[in-house]
């Protein structure tokens, strides 16, 4: 990379977080009710990180859980619709219903079914990172190049040969966009499941700051959860880079 | 066995609210070891012909005998190899995996023993096609005729005793197509497979065939056979040689006469 794209790689970002930081201080200063001095975010987080931490966790067990079995169940059903495409009229309607259901709604249904516990949070972000990662994967699994299927047919190829060796690699750079939908939309349905029926994690610390009008806290946690979402996100892209090499 | 291929009355229409007739009454028998072309315009049925053949796709009348039995038989046995008309080669693996492709997929037909079909080394096909030296390379590393090389070699690593190749040339450029033909007809040289190979090019059937099978627009019917003369070996012959140029004109005025009758 020459260094003038690095300078605007790096450039670039900075001014936009520069240009938001004197936003930000501007709104603080004009209208204390809105946003917290800037200044006191670090010194918020300073002064309680186990409490952060703690919290944080909570949500990111919920969230990878959720992340686990949302993206398992998904894959699993996927590669069942490529082999039975007789499914596919019965399972999508009911995968886009789930998809539009409002996750807020469910998530008190679900306190109400599972009661006080972390399993609300876990299914809520589970139902939430199912559909990307369904759609991904049955467009991955079917994406498959026409002549490299007609040289495994003409070798009359077994499916697990042509799932194995053609579809499942073919697919990656779909399995890798479906898993970072799905790892935001898991982050998400973990913390708007914890508005409700949880005193636990990041959406919980967001519901209680804003209670108490305790603007640091609220703000600290919503930073706290976009960049461990980024730091996700970035995760997934190194292993991207890692898996697919060609 | 003498006759590879056998066909007999082959008809296809393809379904719609207009149907369309690709095939109709095709009567063919390409013997072991023959390299047999099949010539026509565009929408004359070549490629619905040869997946007929590979057992890539049904007819709807007729009778299909390929080595002895029916495609798919031959499939199961590993006894077809295809080469479409892109590469095909899968991307995230070397040009070494690709080649020997045949190897990891259906190993149940390398388990009974198969007269047919000679399974040749890896590395001594990608020697024969200039590949040696990319073995390890990933088929993104390779101009366009070396992926078609490699797809060559493919095929010829599976051993079938039948090969059928699906315009394999016509995304190359000249200079590299008149390269990876003469790797063609030296492999096929070399190896004795039966070739049916579908071109819409009148130098490429005349330089590389036994025979070329013309056939009418759609409906695909044939309207000539036309013995080619030209001794073997052919890979110094030149494409511009009187011989070829001969055989092209009697090639191309074929097709002017199936396209007018």
């Amino acid at each position: 990379m020459s260094a003038r794209r690095v300078a605007l790689a790096v450039g670039a970002p900075a001014a936009l977080l520069l240009l938001l930081g004197l936003l930000w201080s501007w709104t603080a200063s004009a209208n204390p009710s809105v946003l917290p001095p800037l200044a006191s975010l670090p010194a918020e987080l300073a002064a309680r990180p186990d409490f952060y931490v703690r919290n944080l966790g909570h949500t990111l067990v919920s969230a990878l859980s959720g992340f686990g079995i949302g993206v398992g169940a998904a894959l699993l059903l996927a590669i069942a619709v490529v082999h039975a495409p007789v499914l596919r009229s019965a399972v999508l309607p009911v995968a886009l219903l789930l998809n539009v259901t409002p996750v807020v709604a469910i998530a008190p249904a679900l306190v109400v079914a599972f009661g006080f516990t972390q399993v609300p949070n876990i299914v809520v972000a589970a139902l939430t990172a199912f559909f990307p990662m369904l759609i991904n994967a049955l467009a991955g699994f079917r994406n498959v190049d026409r002549g490299s299927l007609e040289v495994f047919r003409s070798m009359a190829a077994s499916r697990t040969d042509v799932f194995l060796r053609l579809r499942l690699p073919s697919s990656l750079r779909y399995l890798f966009a479906g898993a970072r939908l799905s790892a935001s939309a898991a982050m998400v349905g973990a913390i708007v499941s914890e508005f409700t029926g949880s005193t636990r994690g990041l959406g919980a610390t967001i519901v209680t700051a804003t209670t108490y009008l305790n603007l640091p806290q609220m703000w600290v946690a919503i930073l706290v959860s976009a960049l461990v979402s980024l730091a996700l996100l970035g995760l997934i892209g190194l292993v991207e880079r890692i898996v697919v090499r060609w | 066995m003498s006759e590879a291929v056998v066909l007999r009355g082959i008809g296809r229409t393809f379904a719609g609210r207009r149907p369309i007739a690709a095939l109709d009454g095709i009567d063919l028998t390409v013997r072991a070891g023959e390299f047999v072309t099949l010539f026509g315009p565009s929408g004359s049925g070549k490629s619905t012909l040869l997946r007929i053949i590979a057992g890539l796709e049904r007819a709807d009348a007729g009778t299909v005998q390929v080595l002895g039995g029916p495609p798919r038989e031959a499939a199961r046995r590993k006894d077809i190899g295809w080469v479409p008309q892109n590469a095909a080669l899968l991307p995230w693996a070397r040009v070494r995996t690709n080649a020997g492709l045949s190897a990891l997929v259906n190993r149940r037909a390398d388990r009974s023993s198969h007269p047919q079909r000679v399974p040749q080394d890896v590395d001594g096909i990608l020697a024969e096609v200039g590949l040696a030296d990319f073995a390890d390379a990933r088929p993104g590393q390779l101009s366009g005729g070396m992926q078609q090389r490699a797809a060559l070699a493919r095929v010829f690593v599976q051993g079938a005793p039948l090969l059928l190749m699906d315009e394999p040339f016509s995304a190359l450029d000249e200079i590299t197509r008149s390269s990876v033909r003469l790797q063609l007809l030296d492999l096929w040289e070399r190896h004795r497979k039966t070739v049916v190979f579908v071109t819409h090019s009148a130098e490429e059937a005349a330089l590389l065939s036994d025979r070329v099978i013309v056939l009418s627009p759609r409906p695909g019917r044939i309207t000539a056979e036309i013995e080619v003369p030209i001794p073997r070996p052919r890979a110094d012959c030149a494409a511009d040689s009187d011989a070829v140029r001969a055989v092209e004109r009697e090639i191309t005025a074929a097709l002017r006469a199936g396209a007018s009758g």
